[in-house]
């Protein structure tokens, strides 16, 4: 199934684009998606322990399970005010 | 709880603001917050902030913050006003007023409600020198 991944803040930077589109095996999970996703740009791979990940508008686990169509969302950590 | 929630990249207009603050004669508390933009971010001089918004999510977080604060304390009103875009160093890039029966209650929440939108709400800035 195909997941489109998008970037905001510095992550654009990291990946060079502000989105891209990855296939994910039936019942994969967000865990599964960035497995692919750090193959495809390693610099987002050391950003992994501080990365916030959301699917549509909300955060989700990474054993969510990915629905066809989902758009998932990554980046750093948020600093409005 | 009346909700107001303002995400823009015109300036923040105090005044107006001011002029259409309502709060019924059962409240003793109105209190706001306004976060201006330093000339320092660490140790360097910067002239402006670069906000970048997701917006949608921004919105949606915002009201499931606003919901818990509903269920929390007893919010008459709270308005929120947050800039993207450019700005400059003096200007505010933030506006939060919330209004309650007593001062501790407005105090708490919006002292909350600051912190929760510094760690669920998808907004972030980059100094410009």
């Amino acid at each position: 199934m195909s997941i489109s991944v998008h970037f905001y803040s510095y992550f654009q930077d990291l990946t060079g684009c502000a989105q891209t589109s990855e296939t994910v095996a039936e019942g994969g999970t967000l865990a599964d998606l960035l497995k692919i996703v750090f193959r495809r740009f390693p610099k987002l791979a050391a950003m992994e322990r501080s990365m916030l990940v959301a699917v549509g508008v909300d955060y989700q686990p990474k054993d969510y399970i990915l629905k066809n169509g989902d758009e998932v969302s990554l980046f750093p950590p948020v600093q409005g005010g | 709880m009346k909700r107001q929630l303002t995400i823009t990249t015109e300036p923040i207009d105090e005044a107006a603001l001011l002029r259409e603050r309502r709060a019924s004669a059962a409240m003793g508390a109105v209190i706001y917050f306004l976060g201006v933009v330093r000339e320092t971010e660490g140790e360097k001089k910067i002239s402006a902030i670069q906000y970048e918004a997701f917006q949608k999510m921004v919105e949606h977080q915002f009201h499931l913050l606003f919901d818990t604060m509903e269920k929390r304390w007893p919010i008459e009103s709270i308005r929120l006003v947050h800039r993207v875009g450019l700005v400059k160093v003096t200007e505010p890039s933030l506006w939060v007023e919330a209004i309650a029966p007593h001062r501790g209650e407005a105090f708490a929440a919006c002292q909350w409600l600051i912190d929760e939108m510094k760690r669920v709400v998808p907004i972030w800035k980059k100094p410009v020198s």
